[in-house]
């Protein structure tokens, strides 16, 4: 039995007759990785090396693909649209990511709050979430039209706009974060809800004692315990935003002009409008760059684990 | 446990006053939550004229289901069969991606093999790649398979799901290694503790995922876009997306309670599958929202 149970869990490398024994025990384990590990291979690792390789070719979907070295990069760095794309994104990303970092924490607050139908609350405002990209835009598209869009008929009704809102340059950027608010704030709020309630209840008991208030109870503990969520939410809105494309596509179609043209936008086109896979491969490539320096950064605070 | 009693942050003298403001603030939320439902609804109700009403009709005048009755027997717009393409695909991937992923981690979580660290490595910073690098060499993988058009295409790429993988495994590496010991003791496989241990003892953490899958294959609008090219092939965001483009005026719609009876049509089940398992579906994302922390 006890040999047995060794054989099973523990093989030993130097068993006398074992060892063959034991490299059979070994590849029939592998065989529970195999299937996973042969996809990844073919869907993951292979199309991560043959971006890196593309990217030094000249790779159009007919005709010859010539090796051009650094021409596909230099051109990207020589590229208007591809400064307007990633100053777009850029700008994207990191208002997206402050917007829906910061006020879900308030919301996630006020639905910490014992109070008869707070799950209903919850429930509506995840809702939102499991939307697809696509209606949301359909929807929103049609609210926020200038002429037609009921928005701009409320807001009128109070002596305001017409404002166009996804059909103005400067606007345009900040309609689709909000757009992304309305979208997406549910998850980031159950993220602090989960945070929320592993901070014991007796902190905000001797607060009170002490004469804490209110906005002090959140100013002084809530939020600083919260850090390291709030660090992680960040991060990882960050990452995801960088990667912007359903909004631009579905809202704006890249404008007005290419005022919303964002890097994976801008990639879509030049790979499936124009068969540039090569340097579109390219933009991949600078994208990745940039989102795997983000996930140091998660890594770096995902760290620092949760402790009281 | 006065604690429990007496909320944090409403033990003030003004207590109801809080209490009533948080009350007032949290209905104005979700009427801007919920407005535009509402409104895309409404807006489906009318006739394309009535849409473009000024000043607009709060509600539909004389409701009509016309428009869902268009959809209904037209070709270019069809989304009955864009939201079956929809789940055929989502069920199919999240049931791949459930056993593959599983079986992997249960190996990288409870088996030895050489290599095991460093092939779990290489797996674990892919992660850190962003999904959109595979994108153009898996398009071409795919077209000379000749997989466009096809189911395969998008069920496929989808399988091998990283963060899955490290989410399940930690799942499986906190299960007791005595009662796995005292299995094999009564001769159990690891094919049989796998399936007879594992599955069962992390079916929560395998619905999780499995929501976290489906809800994501569900949804998503890049790589369908990319490999489902017929109007009879596609999903329902893509669908929905080409609609966008085709139908776009300016910065509305050209047949607006067309467009709206369209997204009805395929938000509404989605809202009742929400309601039905919101308990589920909301822990799902905190579990895998948190990478399993």
């Amino acid at each position: 039995m006890i040999g047995r149970l060794k054989q099973s869990l523990l093989p030993e490398k130097k068993s006398a007759s074992g060892s063959w024994r034991t490299w059979k025990w070994y590849v029939s384990n592998y065989a529970f990785i195999l299937p996973f590990m042969i996809l990844f291979a073919i869907f993951i690792f292979r199309p991560i090396i043959a971006s890196l390789q593309m990217s030094f070719f000249r790779w159009e979907i007919f005709g010859p693909k010539p090796f051009i070295g650094f021409e596909n990069y230099e051109e990207l760095l020589t590229d208007d649209l591809w400064w307007v794309a990633l100053r777009n994104t850029v700008y994207f990303a990191f208002l997206t990511s402050a917007l829906l970092t910061t006020i879900p924490i308030f919301i996630a607050i006020a639905l910490n709050v014992p109070f008869r139908g707070r799950n209903i609350f919850r429930t509506l405002f995840f809702f939102p979430y499991v939307l697809s990209a696509s209606v949301v835009g359909l929807v929103m598209r049609w609210l926020l039209g200038q002429q037609f869009g009921i928005v701009n008929y409320l807001l009128g009704a109070v002596g305001v706009g017409p404002i166009p809102f996804i059909a103005d340059s400067d606007l345009v950027i900040p309609s689709l974060s909000v757009i992304t608010l309305w979208w997406a704030f549910g998850f980031p709020m159950l993220i602090y809800l989960a945070g929320l309630s592993n901070i014991p209840q007796d902190i905000y008991e001797a607060a009170r004692i002490d004469g804490a208030r209110g906005w002090q109870m959140i100013r002084y503990i809530t939020v600083p315990l919260l850090r390291p969520i709030i660090l992680f939410v960040a991060v990882t809105q960050l990452i995801s935003h960088f990667q912007v494309f359903a909004q631009p596509y579905v809202i704006t179609n890249g404008g007005p002009g290419q005022d919303s043209v964002t890097v994976i936008f801008y990639m879509f086109r030049a790979a499936w409008t124009y068969f540039r896979m090569g340097f579109a491969t390219t933009m991949a490539v600078f994208l990745a760059i940039i989102i795997m320096a983000f996930t140091l950064l998660q890594f770096r605070f995902g760290a620092s684990r949760l402790e009281y | 446990m006065q604690a429990e009693a007496q909320p944090p942050h409403l033990t003030d003298t003004n207590t109801q006053i809080s209490r009533i403001a948080l009350y007032v603030l949290l209905t104005l939320l979700a009427i801007a939550i919920l407005f535009p439902f509402y409104w895309m609804v409404a807006t489906s109700l009318k006739t394309n004229p009535e849409a473009f009403y000024y000043p607009p009709d709060f509600y539909p005048p004389e409701p009509t289901l016309e428009h869902y009755h268009e959809i209904m027997t037209r070709g270019d717009i069809n989304v009955p069969r864009w939201g079956w393409n929809s789940l055929v695909i989502a069920v199919a991937t999240t049931a791949v991606t459930l056993f593959v992923t599983s079986l992997a981690a249960y190996g990288f979580a409870r088996l030895e093999f050489p290599f095991k660290n460093l092939i779990f490595i290489v797996v674990i910073f892919t992660l850190m790649i962003p999904s959109q690098i595979y994108m153009i060499p898996n398009y071409l993988l795919v077209r000379d398979l000749g997989w466009l058009d096809s189911y395969h295409a998008v069920i496929w790429p989808a399988a091998p799901n990283v963060f899955g993988l490290f989410l399940l495994r930690q799942f499986f590496s906190t299960f007791p290694r005595e009662l796995e010991e005292a299995a094999t003791v009564d001769g159990a496989s690891r094919l049989r503790i796998y399936w007879q241990l594992m599955i069962p003892v992390n079916r929560n953490a395998l619905i999780a995922l499995g929501i976290f899958v489906f809800l994501h294959s569900w949804n998503d609008l890049f790589w369908p876009l990319i490999v489902l090219s017929r109007v009879e092939n596609r999903t329902l965001p893509v669908g929905l997306a080409v609609l966008a483009g085709a139908y776009g005026a300016g910065d509305s719609f050209s047949e607006p309670a067309l467009i709206m009876a369209a997204s009805s049509m395929s938000s509404i089940p989605v809202l009742i599958v929400y309601v039905i398992f919101q308990r589920r579906i909301t822990q799902s994302f905190m579990l895998t929202g948190m990478g399993g922390r």
